[in-house]
């Protein structure tokens, strides 16, 4: 595949991503933050949902021999403080690297900063990676995926997660139905009819 | 429904794990977001320091492979998408999200700006330290039963957990 077309596809699946992410109001700074503060759950069901699905459609095309997956290389010191930094990242930007783009997409000002510091901390990351590359960010037990420990074929363990997160996801709607958690802006924004003081004037009118 | 103000997230959901077909047949890819960062920053630093690219990690970034140029387009392409619903929708966005002025406890919006940038910040630096963020890690590495990805998530969640109740107000 040239160069021009891998750059069409990558726009096209882009658009139908950052449409998904808009629609889905998971980009937005309320929802994920609320995740996170585990007072709402649209982002765990939407990402739940995405890797259900990723699971059965990898589950038919590697069950086939359609394709190889692409697994990323357990290296465990690396996989903790990074998730735990990213994680800590994700919650004060009230977005992840890709969400980032679905909120400067819409408009939100403060996503070009998140943007901006995003690029830095990319190329601040690349100065540093030689020197830690092969004490640190490769120490691991390389490409490992849990039905090789298992000894069963990945399509087998795929469609188990699959099962497994669809009852998750069921459970998860009947204690916390979507609709209610959108909030009358369908931003994640809920605010208590009693948190805001008295006479305080609302966050927003539009 | 594409001028719809919101979808279930289940819906969307399926739409975005079936964005592994075009990935994996196409590209021979999973999807992800990070790595198109060191790609883009490593170009633009190069304009200040050209002897970045002679660092092996920077200069697999930005080599002109279909990969690589195929993860930045993905993301130029969710601000277009996303840009595209919220005009079909209709919704009017504030320059600020109003959650903000509530879990920070100011309306400052130059405060909200250094806490958005130190927050990409610290979200690059760990997403290329664990090699992968929500999308390489979660979307796509969960789904192929990675253990490293499992891992990553995990801690993903704990750290984002931890930061939103001690250093953020309640929302």
């Amino acid at each position: 595949m040239s160069l021009l077309t891998a750059i069409l596809t990558g726009l096209a699946m882009g658009v139908v991503f950052g449409f998904a992410l808009e629609k889905s109001r998971v980009f937005e700074p309320g929802i994920i933050v609320g995740q996170m503060q585990l007072r709402n759950f649209i982002m765990l069901k939407v990402f739940l949902t995405a890797v259900a699905t990723g699971a059965v459609v990898l589950a038919v095309l590697n069950g086939f021999g359609y394709v190889k997956l692409q697994p990323k290389a357990a290296v465990y010191a690396a996989d903790i403080v990074g998730g735990l930094v990213l994680g800590v990242g994700i919650a004060l930007a009230g977005a992840c690297p890709g969400t980032t783009l679905a909120q400067a997409g819409v408009g939100y000002r403060d996503a070009l900063f998140t943007l901006a510091g995003g690029l830095a901390g990319a190329v601040a990351f690349s100065y540093v990676q030689p020197s830690i590359e092969k004490n640190f960010l490769s120490i691991g037990d390389g490409k490992l995926i849990v039905t090789d420990l298992i000894g069963v074929p990945y399509w087998q363990g795929a469609l188990v997660l699959a099962a497994l997160l669809a009852i998750v996801l069921f459970a998860l709607e009947r204690a916390f139905p979507w609709r209610e958690e959108l909030g009358s802006d369908v931003d994640g924004n809920r605010p208590a009819a009693d948190a805001r003081p008295a006479g305080s004037k609302p966050a927003l009118v539009r | 429904m594409l001028s719809a103000k919101a979808w279930s997230p289940y819906a969307a959901g399926i739409v975005i794990g079936l964005l592994q077909i075009p990935a994996f047949l196409l590209i021979e890819t999973a999807l992800g977001a990070s790595s198109s960062y060191v790609t883009v920053g490593g170009l633009i630093a190069s304009l200040v320091d050209p002897a970045i690219e002679n660092i092996p990690y920077v200069a697999r970034h930005v080599a002109a492979t279909g990969k690589n140029w195929w993860q930045v387009a993905l993301v130029a392409g969710v601000a277009i998408g996303a840009f595209l619903s919220m005009r079909l929708s209709g919704a009017r966005r504030t320059s600020i999200s109003p959650i903000w002025s509530r879990a920070l406890g100011t309306e400052s919006h130059g405060y909200r700006y250094a806490v958005a940038f130190v927050a990409g910040f610290l979200m690059l630096v760990g997403a290329r330290i664990a090699d992968g963020c929500t999308s390489g890690h979660g979307l796509s590495g969960v789904a192929q039963l990675s253990v490293g990805s499992i891992v990553a998530v995990t801690a993903m969640f704990a750290g984002g957990i931890a930061a939103a109740m001690l250093l953020l107000r309640r929302l």
